[in-house]
């Protein structure tokens, strides 16, 4: 079988944003993998791995879209353990949702996968559109928000937990399939391939590459693509029309009471 | 009631005192139990340090052709401009190190102080990174085809960030793994450095540290005395971090008329006492004191020969000491500096942060003043030593800059907390600790 990653770079979160000319300024940003990304690649990798053997099920690969000289995410992906990846070399200036959907969508095809995993939205935009349209243009089954993802190797479909408002959804998906992955997903049980024992329990979390393994990513196979080469056109079909941080938040007040408190609401906020 | 008779060997006799004053009324009494418990703990854990069995880890010696080895650096290699930029390698690495230290190493710091269990965990956990395989040779199972000073000095202050005791433990195998990639002889790294390498986790460590006023690194007063075929070890070291779990330890010894050298001492050889220390802030680093009576080796145990002892190669060692520990003050002094922000900026008094008074905004601005002057002397050594040139002497103003500062930042960042900073719900009091024995630790080696 055949997994593919979609990985992500986005600005450090934890950074205070800055503002340019009527959109973000990310020219001193520092680049981070984005989070749900890391946990796509658990996932795979989990999928594909027989824990404590170095026997693979699956080949793993990760994909991201992004200048192919800024690409330190995906070495850092190969060093979690993925097999190879696929650079498609671009600016974020020519990317939109639809640009990044129909590469991914073409990157799929070409590389013929079974299962492509997709973080649920990256940390930046939080479109949560890329899984959905990435099924659709491929026309395959999807499961969104997976919170745990059981394998059936013999059937050929995943059986894909979603954390819903009333419970747990289950849905039954025959490959090939589109998964976006939530948070979840990286919790010490939540995959389970049929081979590695339903027991094991998985350190809580993304795993941390080890220095063999960012060692031997350097030696690892990464194809470097340009959106021509999978014939598909650069972002258009959507406009920013501006960014700018949110109103300052005016400073609080102490209230002495539950009633002072009350009156205030009613009167003053009018919420009651 | 039949009494067993003690056994005839030294150990068996130390056992059986153990076991009898355990067993005595005056044992079991109330005011006595803990001192009791005490005596029992660290009197067993020496008698089973110096009863462990001779290791078998080591029987198998892989050969090694000279080609195997790792290449030294030629000075031509050096960067035309000044550039501290990392590789994209180092800076992968820096990412996932500074998040093992923020998720494992930091909480774990202050139960390691009194846990061997939770040390042991630990150490466990930083192996599984492959953390000495970056300095053996390709071909004995490592990741290192040259020297590694530089990355292993960015590894050195990431986990110096997590916690400085735990770092200075985790690095004694990679210092042992160090030592002998440069120094040793085929043979001792054919038989030491692809099991250093593995993946099961092999505790090595380093006794360097001698217990006396006025300790110099070049001038030790323990001695290896040529006898026959062997060499006999005598002397005392201190603050040996893991000694007492360690399956191969590195002595420095002075050789008379030769200088001072290393010797490969495995566990279980006759003649080593260890005996676990109490320290102000070490403990997380399990260090131990290591008495080494009549100790025969082999003349094999003597790391290296001639060829690989220059006249300038001990002092290229202490070097490396000095900077790998430097490093690591680096690590937890901006550990000090990026708590101190975080709490000043949230710490309200007089209605605003404490930040926004200037007393306390210049310190936090000094500290992290000084904190780049020591980062940048330390990687100029570092950078200098990977690039093959000399880096003694400027290793050496790292150390003494390191010391210094570090203590004083540590102060300083206690002092920022107020009363917080002496009370153990905040780390600023085990950093101060452990930054007072930057001084002292020896045989963390890049």
């Amino acid at each position: 079988m055949k997994i593919l990653v979609t990985v992500k770079r986005i600005p450090d979160p934890d950074e205070s944003l800055k503002f340019a000319g009527g959109g973000l300024d990310t020219s001193s940003s520092k680049w981070v993998p984005n989070a749900f990304d890391e946990y796509a690649v658990e996932t795979a990798l989990r999928l594909a791995e027989v824990a404590g053997k170095r026997d693979r099920l699956a080949e793993v690969i990760v994909m991201s879209i992004c200048p192919a000289k800024q690409r330190q995410h995906v070495t850092q992906f190969l060093a979690m353990g993925a097999d190879r990846g696929v650079v498609v070399d671009a600016d974020d200036s020519e990317l939109d949702t639809i640009a990044v959907s129909k590469a991914i969508a073409a990157v799929a095809k070409s590389e013929g996968v079974d299962l492509t995993i997709v973080g649920k939205l990256s940390q930046d935009n939080e479109g949560n559109q890329v899984a959905q349209r990435v099924a659709g243009l491929l026309n395959v089954p999807q499961a969104g928000f997976a919170a745990t993802v059981k394998w059936d190797k013999n059937a050929g479909t995943l059986d894909v937990g979603r954390e819903v408002d009333d419970g747990v959804e289950h849905k039954l998906v025959p490959l090939p399939a589109v998964v976006s992955v939530d948070l979840r997903v990286v919790l010490p049980t939540s995959i389970k391939n049929g081979v590695t024992a339903d027991s094991h329990k998985y350190q809580e979390g993304p795993r941390l590459a080890s220095l063999r393994g960012i060692t031997m990513a350097k030696r690892k196979k990464v194809k470097v693509l340009k959106l021509s080469d999978i014939g598909v056109s650069s972002a258009g079909s959507e406009q920013v029309v501006a960014v700018a941080p949110p109103p300052a938040r005016p400073s609080g007040q102490i209230v002495g009471s539950v009633e002072e408190l009350h009156e205030k609401l009613a009167k003053e906020a009018k919420v009651l | 009631m039949s009494r067993r008779k003690p056994n005839s060997s030294p150990l068996g006799h130390l056992l059986h005192v153990l076991g009898e004053y355990s067993n005595s009324p005056l044992a079991q009494h109330p005011w006595v139990r803990k001192l009791t418990d005490n005596v029992m703990y660290e009197g067993m854990k020496a008698a089973v340090s110096t009863g462990k069995q001779v290791s078998s880890r080591f029987s198998q010696v892989v050969k090694v052709l000279p080609g195997d080895l790792l290449k030294r650096p030629q000075t031509s290699s050096r960067p035309s401009a000044f550039d501290l930029s990392l590789t994209e390698e180092q800076e992968v690495t820096r990412e996932m190190l500074q998040r093992f230290a923020g998720d494992v190493l930091r909480p774990h710091g202050r139960e390691a102080e009194t846990s061997d269990a939770c040390i042991s965990n630990v150490m466990g956990q930083m192996h599984d990174l492959g953390l000495t395989a970056i300095t053996v040779p390709e071909s004995l199972g490592g990741l290192a085809q040259e020297p590694v000073p530089m990355s292993a000095t960015l590894i050195a202050e990431d986990l110096g960030f997590g916690d400085f005791s735990l770092a200075v433990a985790g690095l004694a195998p990679l210092s042992v793994a160090t030592v002998l990639s440069l120094f040793g002889t085929a043979e001792q790294q054919g038989k030491y450095l692809p099991t250093l390498a593995d993946e099961a986790y092999v505790p090595a460590t380093v006794a360097w540290s001698e217990p006396r006023a006025q300790f110099c690194p070049h001038n030790l007063h323990t001695t290896a005395h040529r006898s026959g075929e062997h060499y006999i070890l005598d002397g005392r070291k201190t603050l040996v971090p893991l000694a007492a779990d360690a399956e191969v330890m590195l002595v420095f010894a002075q050789v008379a008329g030769v200088g001072p050298r290393v010797f490969v001492v495995e566990a279980g050889t006759p003649g080593v006492t260890i005996t676990r220390q109490r320290t102000m802030g070490l403990q997380a680093a399990a260090p131990c004191a290591v008495t080494l009576s009549g100790v025969r080796v082999g003349a094999d145990a003597l790391v290296g020969n001639a060829e690989t002892w220059s006249p300038t190669a001990f002092d290229e060692l202490v070097a490396r000491a000095n900077i790998g520990v430097s490093a690591l003050s680096v690590g937890t002094c901006r550990a000090i500096l990026e708590y101190v922000i975080e709490y000043c900026n949230s710490r309200v008094a007089f209605g605003e942060p404490v930040s926004h008074r200037q007393a306390v905004a210049f310190l936090i601005a000094d500290i992290a003043v000084e904190l780049d002057g020591m980062r940048l002397l330390v990687y100029r050594a570092a950078s200098r030593a990977q690039h093959g040139r000399a880096f003694v002497r400027e290793a050496h103003l790292a150390r003494v800059q390191c010391v210094e500062k570090a203590m004083q930042l540590a102060s300083d960042g206690l002092q920022l907390l107020g009363g917080h900073g002496y009370v153990c719900e905040h780390p600023l009091e085990r950093w101060y600790r452990q930054m007072r024995a930057v001084a002292m630790v020896e045989g963390v080696i890049v």
